[in-house]
């Protein structure tokens, strides 16, 4: 059974072409009905798009000036009554703004000035002097022996140009760049004083120089600026917990094969930790900070928040995609990983509890609220495709449920059987076993058997003074007793079966309940009594329900503490194997149940006939 | 005499009600759609989504309804089952524009049909396909598919496209219920 529907997507106009930090689910109009917002890359002849759906439906259709890197939406102001949400849309130079989904804003990160040995190399470049075949490809070495990190983007750019375009580039060069536009590498958002759904998010960029910034949602000034990391990192995805004015965790995935966290109050980022190879993607659990990271080396591995890797899996294929499925109503947080084989699988920590498949291999995913439905799965298919799958309301992820394979193979991660030490006596007796293991067998022999032949013995003898019992008629000796607890409508019936004899004990006995089938059910009518040994004490619990099927209402008003009237009166028979009349009876007057127990739909019902019958009469 | 006069009469004038269960997803328009059904004077025009139940009474044509309002939030859609032996007759209301919920409304409709205390039983489905005034509403005939109620064989079925907020197309479902009602009383004497 799968846990999942499948909504209908009209496929063939849909051909996407994005990046899992492209898509974002918004709610744009402030209706709760959530817009999913993909910034496409655009294909071939296509140019990059900012696209609006509404279900799997396109709403709107919006050029876009370069390749996209990251698509957030956010509340800017906390004015009531609440302005929709504001969309970002990161470019590698600059960062769009848009209201009501028009351009309203466009933001530059602060340029900084060029490093002295840069600006040297293009003194010389700029001199008509050194304009010629042999000079400048000296200039560019020197420009290459500059570390590319710190470069302009005219440097790169003069770089990647042949000598002779180089030395057309520098004919016309009327000034030298002096100040270098830091890159947007991507961007997040980051509660600033709440949590709540509509509470406003700060803006948070990351620079391919390493530098995390946090600006002001309304007036896009620098609220914050950090480096990453002491060594030069390159940030690649952030995810952020927390809120910025109360205390926050910035968790970012780098190029360099690892992953740093920037606090509230540092002015550097830390290392967290280090992979082998290169991350793919990074999720955050909400719930403990701790990391969850896919690589290149196919694994997902759990790092706790202070960077101690936890555990790992290998996985069958490689790992494309990850992200988090927060299921609230059933209290847990799986993480969604999509393979290059098509397989989805979904874990609970290290545990498999779901598997999809997906036809040609997803690309990006994304789990959360899409038009009015809270969990929605939403792919972006290798080739294009959008698919839209809804979590089943009934759904359930437990390890029990059915069609849930463990993800444990057997050594791998499972944890070692836990083995008492061996102890001195063991140590002994398996001394003198090996010693004399003969004789020890033998007596070992022995003694059983001595054993069952005195059970069989004793067994006949109580048999045997049974019979005697038996055959001497009356039962004198057995008593019957009943206890009734509980408040209804299951009562716990409890017989107590006593034999007094001295020395002689009972067989064949069984208890047998006569109930009105329209007021009681008894749970087992029909109890088989074992051997009654001589002075002993059996007891025999039974459930007995009240039912009120079809009952007259009144039975709805008798008083607590009052008795359960003529309708209550259960019998309890004591039957023996080959007697036709019981040897015992008693009569149990059943309490009433307590009306605060009574089931709503039983007395709505009871109402009901009631009305029935006043109509009728 | 019309035919939810002759209901009335056969119900004792009006002094029993006929139960019907008004269901479907949050959002859907249910309770804007009861409120639709009572004289304009007794209209209250609620606009919150419904919590847990109520239970709203109204006269169409002479008939007396005693209609249960059950919330489609998700987390209260397990109260319908409750509701389910006491109805002679069920609404269930879809909100014919939200194309992506259809597969939910399905769901909940089929969970609803295979539930023990309507397996098998002959009372009568009304769908509402609402909305049909909203942008980019499916047609009745397109709601019928996207639900399957083609497959339900054990009930009398009906759709028809509504529109809560203007009160379009209420009656003329509201008729073919009480028809059906009528019928199976017919049919059990
Ligand atoms: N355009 C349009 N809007 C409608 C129609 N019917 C209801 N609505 C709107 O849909 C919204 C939800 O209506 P409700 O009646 O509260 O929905 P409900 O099914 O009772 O929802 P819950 O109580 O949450 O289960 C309201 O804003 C209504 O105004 C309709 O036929 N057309
Ligand atoms: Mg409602």
């Amino acid at each position: 059974m799968t846990r999942w529907l499948d909504v209908e997507v009209g496929n063939d106009d849909i051909e996407i072409n994005t990046l899992p930090s492209n898509l974002a689910l918004v709610d744009l109009h402030n209706d709760n009905e959530y817009k999913l917002l993909i910034g496409d890359l655009g294909k071939g002849e296509e140019g990059p798009k900012l696209k609006v759906f509404r279900g799997a439906m396109q709403l709107l259709d919006l050029p876009l000036p370069d390749l996209p890197l990251g698509v957030v939406g956010f509340y800017a102001s906390d004015t009531v009554p609440r302005i929709p949400p504001v969309v970002a849309v990161a470019f590698s130079s600059c960062i769009y703004i848009y209201k009501n989904m028009k351009l309203f804003y466009k933001y530059y990160l602060p340029s900084i000035d060029l490093s002295t040995s840069e600006s040297e190399i293009w003194k010389q470049i700029m001199d008509p002097q050194n304009h010629n075949e042999e000079v400048i490809p000296i200039l560019t070495e020197n420009l290459k022996a500059v570390p590319h990190k710190v470069l302009s983007a005219e440097s790169r750019n003069f770089l990647s140009m042949t000598l002779d375009q180089q030395l057309e580039y520098v004919e016309q060069m009327t000034e030298m760049p002096s100040r270098k536009i830091p890159e947007v590498a991507c961007i997040t958002t980051l509660k600033m004083h709440s949590i709540e759904r509509q509470s406003v998010s700060c803006l948070v960029v990351g620079t391919e120089d390493g530098e995390v910034i946090v600006l002001d949602p309304h007036t896009f000034h620098q609220l914050s600026i950090a480096k990453l990391c002491a060594i030069k990192r390159t940030p690649y995805q952030m995810v952020t917990t927390g809120l910025y004015n109360v205390d926050y965790r910035i968790t970012v995935a780098t190029r360099e094969k690892s992953v740093c966290v920037l606090k509230r109050d540092w002015s550097e980022g830390r290392l967290l930790f280090a992979t082998d190879e290169h991350i793919v993607a990074l999720e955050v659990m909400p719930t403990d900070h701790s990391v969850l990271v896919i690589c290149c080396d196919n694994t997902l591995s759990c790092y706790s928040k202070k960077g101690k890797r936890q555990w790992s899996l290998s996985l069958e294929h490689r790992p494309v995609a990850l992200t988090l499925v927060p299921v609230v109503a059933l209290g847990v947080t799986l993480a969604a990983v999509a393979l290059a084989s098509g397989h989805v699988h979904l874990y609970d920590a290290k545990a498999r509890r779901d598997t999809m498949f997906v036809k040609d291999a997803a690309s990006v995913m994304k789990f959360g609220q899409l038009g009015q439905e809270e969990h929605v799965f939403i792919t972006i298919t290798k080739s294009g495709n959008l698919m839209v799958k809804i979590l089943k309301r009934t759904a359930d992820f437990n390890a029990h449920a059915a069609s849930v394979e463990s993800a444990l193979t057997p050594g791998a991660g499972t944890k070692p059987w836990f083995i008492p030490k061996k102890s001195k006596l063991f140590l002994e007796q398996s001394v003198r076993e090996r010693e004399n293991p003969r004789a020890m067998h033998q007596k070992f022999q022995q003694e059983l058997n001595s054993l069952r032949l005195v059970c069989a013995r004793s067994l006949l003898q109580a048999h045997e003074r049974a019979d005697n019992c038996v055959a001497a008629g009356a039962l004198n000796a057995v008593r019957l007793a009943a206890e009734v607890e509980g408040l209804g409508p299951v009562f716990r019936v409890t017989l107590i079966l006593e034999n007094t004899s001295p020395d002689k004990a009972a067989i064949g006995l069984a208890i047998l309940f006569h109930v009105p089938p329209a007021n009681y059910k008894v749970s087992n009518p029909y109890i088989k009594v074992p051997l009654l040994p001589p002075n002993a004490k059996l007891q025999f619990p039974t459930k007995v329900e009240e039912i009120f099927e079809d009952a007259n209402p009144d039975v709805f008003f008798r008083t607590v503490t009052g008795e359960g009237g003529e309708r209550s009166l259960v019998k309890i028979l004591l039957v023996k194997e080959g007697r036709t009349s019981p040897v015992l009876a008693a009569t149990v007057l059943m309490p009433p149940t307590d009306p605060m127990m009574l089931p709503y739909e039983k007395m709505q019902q009871g109402f009901e006939n009631m009305a029935l019958e006043a109509m009728e009469a | 005499m019309g035919l939810l006069d002759k209901l009335s009469v056969w119900l004792g004038r009006g002094r029993t009600e006929v139960t019907v269960l008004v269901l479907g997803l949050d959002n859907s328009g249910k309770s804007t759609l009861l409120d639709a059904l009572r004289p304009p004077e007794q209209r209250v025009h609620h606009s919150q989504p419904t919590v847990g139940q109520q239970q709203d009474h109204f006269q169409s044509s002479g008939v007396s309804f005693s209609a249960w309002d059950v919330s489609g939030a998700p987390r209260h859609r397990a109260l319908w089952e409750r509701h389910y032996r006491r109805a002679h007759a069920v609404i269930f209301v879809v909100d014919s524009a939200d194309h992506l919920r259809l597969v939910v409304a399905r769901e909940e409709l089929e969970l609803m049909l295979a539930h023990p205390d309507m397996f098998g039983r002959r009372l009568p489905l009304l769908v509402f396909a609402n909305k049909c005034d909203a942008n980019h509403a499916l047609a009745p005939m397109q709601v019928a598919a996207a639900l399957g109620l083609e497959r339900i064989t054990d009930k009398p079925w009906h759709i028809c496209a509504s529109n809560a907020l203007s009160g379009a197309g209420l009656t003329d479902g509201i008729a073919w219920l009480a028809r059906q009602i009528r019928d199976l009383h017919i049919q059990h004497h």
